[in-house]
Order: C-alpha cells, then structure tokens, then sequence
C-alpha cells in the first residue's frame, strides 16, 4: 500500500515538473493583470478588476494544475492556503473561491462568465477564453 | 436575554433567506486529549486522568449573501467543556459598502489578540492551544458594532478596526464564575502585513463592573465602610471601574521559520484586579508538513505598592487590606513544546507538552494534550 502512494506521489511530481499553468479570462475581459495581482485575487486581498467590475475568481479542486498553481503563483501549500482561508472564513472576512471540477469546468465558467478568472493546464487552452499569463 | 434575541434574530435573517440567497455552511472541529502529569495539580482544565472532552469542540457557520453587499452569518459552538451544550458564538449582519470598507452589527469578537478572531479555530494555528497566559482574557464576544477599513500603504496591507458595544455574562475570576458586565467597551485595532511579516496594536477601554462572591472580601468591604474609610472599600470592589488594555504583537513567516510573539497590559483600575502584564515569544519551523515549535510564556499580576499601606493608622485592617491585595498576585512561566501534522489537507495532528511554573507557590505542572483540528 505504502509503495502504491509512493508510487502515485511520484508520478503526480512528475506530471508538476512538465505542467505550464495558464491564467484565463473571458474574451471580453480587457484588463491586464500582473502575476502580483492574480495572487492578491486568490488570496482575497484584491477584489476588483483595473476598470472596477468585481472579480469572480475559480479554483480547481484538488487536480495536479491546482497544485502547482498554488505553489508557483500564490506561493503557498494547500494545507496552508487551507488555514489561511479558515482564518478569513470563520470570521467573516472572506470566502474562499469556488472550487470546479477540471480544465474544461474552468474554461465553460470563464466563457460564460465576463468577470471571471480561472487557471488550467496550459495544453488545454482553447479559443473561447483568453489566455492572459502563463506560469 | 439580549444575545439571545441578537442570534435568534440573525438565524431568523438566515432562515428567511434561505429561498433567496445562497447559504454557505462551513465548520471546524478539534477534538483533543490531554492529561496533567501531576496528581496534585490541575492545569488547563486537565487533572492527572486522560480526558478527551476538556478542549474539544464541534462548530458550524451559517452564512447567507442577502442582497448586494448584506451578509448574514452565525457561528455556533458545541464545547465540550460547556458539556457540547451548542451556543451562539458569533451572530451579525455585514454591510459591505465597499471593497475597503465594511460594517457589522451583532455578536463578535473583542480583537483583543492577534489570534482571537479565530481562537475557536484549532486549523489556523500550530499549537494546540494559544498560550493562555497571555490569551487569559476570561470572555471573547461583545455585543455592538464594528467598522473594518482595509488599505494598501505601498506594499503593506492595513486593516484599522474600530468597534464599540457592551458584554454581559458570567465569567471566570480566578477560579469562580462570576456575573459581570463591561459597559462602553470599544477601541482600535490596527494590523499591517508585508508578505512574510505582519504586526498589530490594539488598545481597548470599557467599564468593568463584576461581582464577587468572596465572603471574606464581602465582610472587609463593609467593615471598612462601616469604619468611615469608603475610598479604600471602593478600591476593594469592582463596580463601574474604567478597565484599559493594551496589546502588541508582530508575526513572522519566513520561509520555514516562523516566530509570534504578542505583549498585553490589562487594568482595572481602583479594584482588586491586580494589574497584569503578559507575554509570550514563539518559535516554529516547517520540514515539509510538519512544523516543531517552542513557546515561553510569562504571566505577572501585582498591585502597585501605592495601594499597600494607605490606612496605616489602623493596624488590623491595614493588614487585612494588604493580605486581600496580595492574595491575588500571581507570576508563573509557561514552556510548551509541540508538533504539527498536516497529514491532510483539511485536517492537522498537534501534540503539545506544557510546563506550568508558579513562582509564588514554586510549584510546577506538567500537561500532555493529542488534538486533531479539522475545517470543512
């Protein structure tokens, strides 16, 4: 059994090594974010896009992208964003963003939404969101 | 009464939005395990056999977005010392007017510390308790208002908290539980953060009224005001006194290094509240999901030496003035040395042992405490 985890820790690893995160918005969206930005949107600390319109940031739950999101852009664990977000949750100054399913969950969200954000694995961009940093 | 009707109102808030508005519900748990390693002495509640329902805790949020930029929320706590009996921890309404600034009316929590907004919240620190000498406060929610501004100074973010309300309930005294109300309780907090390093000051004011239950200060008090000398029975009871409380703190997390240390003061002034200052300093470091962490605590409450003495003229109860003064005094230290496990990413195993010194007594107790903190 442990081999088995090992094995499967491993291999998510080296998945990560290759991955290349790809930050979308909705083709509509003209505001042009900095990677400093797009970490204040996850951590909750920037709230509006540069024109004013709020923003409605998307997480993935728990897949391979997630992870190397978390570490390359907001620079944080999932077991330490998870007690960052408990602080700000249980007192009511922050929810964290909604978690969907896959890339392909994010990019329908982002198509269908004007004021959304997303990430995914950047080998499944398609052309019905707009891609605005890679990481 | 009131806090009742403060949270049954909110819950009504939430049920009647229950078709309109989307309700969230969060929750945490820690359930923990501890014994003292002395069987003469208790601490933290522990005594010398195992128990698991000391500091173990079950709680759920309700949290409903009512209409643009009105939120509701309750929290409510099942402690296992209150025998899980459930209680309304936090119950208010947010008016967020903008992205900086927000309203809230109801129960909440006294900012007294750096941790107190999330005490209950066993997930969000890396011991099993935080170092009660310092987070010794005996109540935590007031019932009032609170304006929250939030700001970007260059590349700090600021967050300024003013709130002003009222508390009234019974509360631990040195050991008994005591009816008390704190009346124009209000002040500021005030946080900055830079990435890995964040500090915060708060200054807090109120007037504390407590009674108490001690027949031998009961019968000093009258026999002193039946002798004429009513400003030293005053300055022996605790009715309408103005109470100040100061607190500082700065956090540090570096890498895998990560320090906390927070500095409080606390006055009731002309009572026989002793004056208290505490403080703790932390250290913690992170191999992986694992953090090992080492905190000293020091707690000291005294009476200035203006308040010994002032009715020398009269022997006996000068000294009987002074023994009721000094019976409170209080030093001790705290060691705590521990673990954190994030074997999960929605749940930590934490392993803390304390020691206890009294250096009034010059004894020491030593307690062992297992917890698991969950959040969902």
């Amino acid at each position: 059994m442990k081999k088995i985890i090992l094995a499967s820790a491993l291999s998510l690893c080296s998945i990560n090594a290759f991955a290349e995160v790809a930050v979308i918005v909705n083709s509509s969206n003209t505001s042009a974010l900095d990677a400093d930005t797009i970490k204040k949107i996850y951590l909750g600390k920037a709230k509006s896009f540069s024109n004013g319109n709020k923003v409605n940031p998307v997480n993935q739950d728990g897949t391979p992208v997630t992870d190397e999101f978390n570490d390359k852009v907001v620079g944080k664990s999932s077991s330490q964003l998870n007690a960052y977000w408990s602080k700000l949750v249980f007192t009511g100054k922050g929810t964290p963003p909604e978690k969907l399913a896959s890339d392909q969950a994010v990019i329908d969200f982002v198509a269908a939404n004007g004021d959304a954000i997303g990430y995914i694995d950047s080998a499944k961009v398609s052309d019905k969101v707009k891609v605005i940093a890679t990481f | 009464m009131k806090k009742l009707s403060v949270a049954v109102a909110v819950c009504a808030v939430l049920a009647s939005s229950y078709t309109s508005a989307e309700v969230r519900i969060n929750g945490f748990a820690s359930i923990v395990g501890g014994k003292s390693l002395d069987s003469d002495s208790t601490l933290y509640g522990y005594d010398d056999d195992i128990t698991f329902k000391n500091e173990s805790k079950f709680a759920l949020q309700l949290s409903a977005d009512l209409q643009e930029k009105l939120t509701a929320t309750a929290q409510i706590i099942a402690r296992g010392e209150d025998d899980f009996d459930a209680t309304f921890e936090w119950a208010y309404v947010t008016y967020e007017y903008s992205d900086e600034l927000q309203f809230s009316a109801g129960k909440m929590r006294v900012p007294f510390y750096k941790y107190s907004d999330f005490l209950d919240v066993g997930y969000a620190y890396r011991w099993v308790r935080p170092p009660k000498s310092v987070y010794g406060i005996p109540f935590s929610t007031y019932e009032g208002v609170s304006v929250v501004y939030s700001s970007q100074l260059g590349d700090w973010d600021s967050t300024l908290q003013g709130f002003y309300g009222a508390f009234d309930g019974d509360i631990d005294v040195f050991g008994s539980e005591l009816p008390a109300e704190l009346n124009n309780l209000g002040g500021i907090n005030w946080s900055l953060s830079y990435d890995w390093f964040s500090a915060r000051a708060a200054y807090i004011v109120a007037d504390t009224s407590i009674s108490s239950n001690d027949s031998g200060l009961i019968g000093l008090v009258s026999v002193l005001s039946d002798s004429g000398l009513t400003n030293t029975a005053n300055d022996l009871i605790t009715e309408e006194d103005k109470t100040s409380f100061v607190g500082v703190g700065f956090s540090v997390d570096y890498e895998n290094f990560l320090f906390d240390a927070e500095y409080t003061q606390f006055e009731v002034e002309d009572s026989i509240l002793p004056e208290q200052s505490q403080y703790y300093a932390s250290v913690g470091y992170r191999i992986d999901s694992v953090i090992v962490h080492f905190t000293y605590e020091n707690n000291d409450d005294k009476h200035d030496s203006s308040r010994f003495n002032t009715i020398e003229s009269i022997p006996t109860l000068n000294s009987a003035v002074n023994g009721a003064l000094e019976g409170l005094r209080a030093q001790s230290n705290v060691y705590t040395i521990g673990a954190r496990y994030d074997f999960h990413p929605s749940a930590a195993f934490k392993i803390d042992f304390s020691r206890f010194e009294d250096d009034i007594t010059d004894t020491e107790t030593d307690v062992v405490a297992v917890g698991v903190d969950l959040v969902f």
